[in-house]
């Protein structure tokens, strides 16, 4: 079918074809497995030929200015990833981290907050219906908040609920933090608004309690707080609010009304 | 503590190199192809006495067989992920690159192709070049590998020697053999066709013989 084609085999293998009788080479062997084996015979002889000459051993600066060529080569490539990866300066990355929590907080806080409009809703099961359709409307906020939630945990960043003591058993918190990083964000809903003279204190807990500031919840019992640390949030092994006097204590000495391990 | 690091990083490095320099071919590239320029280096080591003696071979001039040197490997750092083993080895790929860099520098130069062979089958040029930085061993070896070669085609009859030469060095089309030549194009299939049959049956001896 292809009488002369089978002539160019060998300009084939010695890469010494036109494109056009390439592509012609090219065509037929793909429909022809013995133009393959013959094509594979001659190959044996061709892929000779460079051996058949004296290697010429290159002066060593050839050497240095290639691999300079390629080490600046690979240093750009570096640059190129990690700008495309999103790779930020330390400092870059304590705000970045901090904007992850902020993130995170925002949708533990709608959580929350949704949680208790649910609550009330159930409670008030009489009440007009435009506020079960605010409910719906959050349900479906939280739905998209749920479902971001992946995309801002692909850090290193951890949730942890906490836990209301029998001092205020509705306190009601989340804790969200990079362990390795000296900052946090706790949300907590459900604890009283305090009588004038006392405040809410939190404290990270590790050989001894350390204050991590002071706590103020509005009417509805709900508060946000950027923690930040001497040491990682990781270090500590425990978190806690208590009741204090106002300007707070220099370690807990009123009621427990929340604790968790971290 | 600082120094038993520095002493387990050395010999880590150590460990690496000695990996890659024992490393196959094909191994070697898909490393380059991940930006492992060490990997790169080691298939220079390799393989550029190789290219440069086939790239002087071509071009006739050592300033420019070094330029092709180093461009041949650039291109393989920068196009290993392109490099496909299932159709053939990655020196095939190697040289038809140096090859055919070599040939487009001889075109755009335009001059004449450096003689084929000497009247006694060696090449004048290459004999006559030193080698500065030279592997005395390696050198040695690649030097015995490369007469045995030699001898496998220079056993060839001289007018099939002399069209795969002026194909694969010279990158000279069948047309232009046949013109060169003055033989008719079905002569020039011919013995282009016998001369790498025997060629490899040659070599095949040369090898069974050691």
């Amino acid at each position: 079918m292809y009488p002369r084609i089978e002539e160019l085999l060998p300009f084939y293998v010695l890469d010494a074809l036109t494109e056009e009788e390439k592509e012609l080479v090219e065509a037929y062997l793909a429909e022809h497995p013995e133009g393959r084996a013959q094509v594979q015979d001659l190959q044996s002889g061709a892929s000779a030929l460079p051996y058949t000459i004296a290697p010429v051993e290159p002066p060593r600066q050839v050497k240095e200015s290639l691999m300079r060529r390629v080490t600046a080569d690979a240093q750009a490539r570096e640059r190129s990833s990690a700008r495309a990866s999103g790779e930020r300066s330390p400092r870059g990355l304590r705000f970045d981290n901090l904007f992850r929590v902020l993130s995170l907080g925002a949708a533990t806080v709608a959580i929350l907050w949704a949680f208790a409009l649910h609550s009330q809703v159930t409670r008030l099961q009489d009440q007009i219906s435009s506020l079960n359709e605010q409910v719906a409307a959050q349900s479906q906020s939280l739905d998209e908040l749920i479902r971001n939630l992946p995309q801002t945990e692909q850090s290193d960043i951890i949730s942890v609920s906490l836990k209301s003591t029998e001092t205020q058993p509705r306190a009601l918190g989340q804790l969200i933090a990079d362990p390795n990083d000296q900052s946090a964000m706790l949300v907590i809903s459900g604890l009283p608004p305090l009588e004038p003279g006392k405040t809410y204190q939190v404290w990270l807990i590790g050989n001894a309690p350390v204050s991590a500031g002071l706590l103020t919840v509005d009417e509805n019992g709900q508060s946000v707080l950027i923690i930040t640390s001497e040491e990682s949030i990781g270090s500590f092994t425990s978190v806690g609010i208590s009741i204090e006097p106002e300007g707070g204590s220099g370690e807990p000495t009123g009621e427990i009304v929340v604790l968790s391990d971290l | 503590m600082s120094q038993t690091k520095n002493a387990s990083d050395a010999l880590m490095r150590i460990k690496s190199e000695n990996t890659l320099s024992d490393a196959p071919d094909e191994t070697l590239v898909m490393q380059v192809a991940r930006g492992n320029s060490a990997a790169l280096e080691a298939l220079y080591d390799r393989y550029a006495s190789r290219v440069l003696g086939v790239s002087l071979k071509i071009i006739g001039d050592q300033t420019l067989a070094e330029d092709i040197l180093q461009e041949t490997f650039w291109r393989v750092w920068q196009s290993a992920a392109t490099f496909q083993s299932q159709l053939g080895p990655f020196t095939g790929w190697l040289f038809r690159i140096a090859r055919n860099l070599a040939i487009d520098a001889y075109r755009r130069r335009n001059v004449r192709p450096q003689a084929f062979t000497g009247a006694n089958g060696s090449d004048p040029i290459l004999e006559a070049m030193p080698d500065p930085d030279m592997d005395v061993a390696e050198q040695a070896q690649l030097s015995l590998q490369s007469q045995r070669m030699r001898k496998a085609l220079d056993s060839l009859p001289g007018v099939q020697r002399q069209v795969i030469e002026m194909a694969y060095f010279y990158g000279m089309t069948r047309q232009e053999i046949a013109q060169a030549t003055g033989e008719a194009l079905g002569t020039i299939h011919t013995r282009a066709r016998l001369a790498l049959q025997k060629l490899r049956g040659e070599l095949e001896r040369e090898e069974f013989e050691g």
